[in-house]
């Protein structure tokens, strides 16, 4: 039955009322004429109320002119109807092609471009890189050659093992995995010296090749020769050149500090909250209801709740519920010793991040400076390292 | 003369077990609860209004009382007939 009313909507029909006397003759005929009526409905002595296609109300004339009734149009139902109203309010029609128009438009265009998965390489070089390649906010998304763009992000980057390029809808989704910078490949015939990476006393050089220029309890700076691969020869006059090898073991020094106060404020709820609403449509945000908060001291807790998300649409309109809790503020001493221990072990955890893999420690030394209110903690550790790293000579 | 070969159409009818209401043009009428009434086989309305419906038919007239009565189609063969129905009778 839906379906039918539904075409008998696409195709329009007119409820008509009959005025007359003999309208049991007018039904009659208009069953013979094989006119499709429906739903007639008496509605007084004299008159009827009858549904009719577009089509059957124009030949109704030639009965109406036999059985001497009136019928009327009384209500106008459908689509073609619908569009004949159109037809009058062009200016709606028109603006609705240039809604649409707007739309497509618009989302023709890169908006935005996000960048996943980089850690050491900046978004903005990223970004640059890809400008060049004609990739930017506000380009024609169909203008787009990822393939190329891709290439060219993995060609210029060498640190990039893996790059995709996405679109979905109007934002670019580069996503890169970055592999650990490799060491720089020096080949073994060019001649290179072997420096200091950072500051120690040294401890035992192994020289492969090349000739070691300092000596056991050496204090050296970063950047200063340690194997030497020129070579000055008694003999010969003049240098010789060589690729210097060796292992360089120095004592460095690795220092942390923790800065705690001694008296420490402890939050403490106590109970009251206070709730307060934002719509939020897109990146504007509407708020209801005053802000003013009614504590002191709180915490705030934010929640946002999307509500019309329709899988696999998400419209941005969400409502944010901020809840302030009070708090009561108490300051409690804290006990020096356990707080000690709590900071050395802090320390030694920032200390051992930063450690190369391969040292061994030498040394330990925690020193503690007890302020009024304040403990610092400064833990110093001394390990034992290579120190060496190969630099091509310059002249 | 009508009246024999009326009869002679009825009896090939029950001898060939031919449906009456094809091989004699009477009135099929199927009724869906108290609701819905489809009439076939009709030779027009007699009356209508919202509590009564006649319609002529080759065994008399039809009469339909009941309470808000909706003719829902007409055709040519069929009539149904919506509302809430109280009585069919045939008046002949």
């Amino acid at each position: 039955m839906l379906a039918i009313k539904i075409w008998n909507y696409l195709r329009g029909y007119v409820i008509i009322r009959i005025e007359g006397l003999t309208l049991e003759k007018f039904l009659n005929l208009v069953a013979k004429e094989n006119i499709y009526i429906w739903d007639i409905r008496r509605i007084d002595y004299t008159i009827v109320e009858a549904k009719v296609s577009i089509e059957g109300f124009k030949s109704l004339r030639n009965i109406v002119r036999k059985v001497k009734c009136k019928v009327y149009a009384y209500e106008k139902r459908g689509l073609p109807f619908l569009m004949g109203k159109m037809k009058k309010r062009k200016m709606l029609g028109i603006g609705f092609i240039i809604f649409l128009g707007i739309i497509f438009f618009l989302t023709s265009f890169i908006w935005e471009i996000e960048i996943l998965g980089n850690e050491k390489i900046d978004d903005t070089k990223i970004k640059n890189i890809l400008k060049e390649e004609n990739i930017y906010e506000g380009v024609l998304r169909y203008k787009i050659d990822e393939d190329n763009a891709k290439n060219v992000l993995l060609e210029k980057i060498n640190t990039f093992s893996f790059v995709s390029i996405d679109i979905e809808g109007t934002k670019l989704i580069v996503e890169v995995k970055e592999q650990d910078i490799p060491p720089e490949n020096i080949s073994d015939d060019t001649p290179c010296n072997i420096v200091a990476d950072k500051k120690g006393i040294i401890k035992k050089v192994i020289a492969k090749n090349g000739k070691s220029v300092v000596k056991e309890g050496d204090v050296v700076n970063k950047g200063q020769i340690l194997i030497t691969g020129i070579i000055k020869n008694d003999r010969f006059e003049g240098e010789m050149l060589v690729h210097a090898e060796g292992e360089v073991y120095a004592v460095t020094r690795y220092t942390h500090t923790v800065e705690e106060p001694i008296e420490k404020s402890i939050k403490e709820e106590t109970g009251n909250s206070y709730e307060h609403r934002e719509y939020k449509f897109g990146k504007k945000i509407i708020k209801f209801g005053s802000a003013d908060i009614p504590f002191k001291e709180y915490i705030e807790e934010v929640e946002e709740n999307n509500v019309f998300t329709i899988e696999p649409f998400n419209f941005p309109i969400s409502i944010i519920t901020h809840k302030y809790k009070e708090v009561e503020v108490k300051k409690v001493k804290q006990n020096v010793d356990s707080l000690k221990e709590s900071c050395q072990v802090l320390a030694v955890k920032e200390i051992n991040k930063v450690l190369p893999e391969d040292s061994k420690i030498v040394s330990k030394d925690v020193k503690y400076i007890e302020n009024e209110d304040k403990l610092t903690t400064i833990v110093i550790i001394e390990v034992m390292e290579n120190i060496g790293k190969k630099q091509i000579i310059t002249y | 003369m009508k009246e024999k070969i009326k009869d002679m159409k009825l009896n090939m009818s029950e001898a060939l077990e031919l449906p009456k209401d094809i091989v004699m043009d009477l009135p099929k009428i199927t009724v869906i609860g108290n609701i819905e009434l489809s009439l076939l086989n009709h030779k027009g309305i007699v009356e209508y209004t919202q509590n009564v419906i006649r319609i002529n038919t080759n065994s008399g007239v039809v009469k339909i009382t009941g309470e808000e009565l909706v003719i829902k189609t007409i055709l040519t063969e069929e009539i149904i007939v919506t509302g809430l129905i109280d009585n069919i009778e045939f008046l002949s």
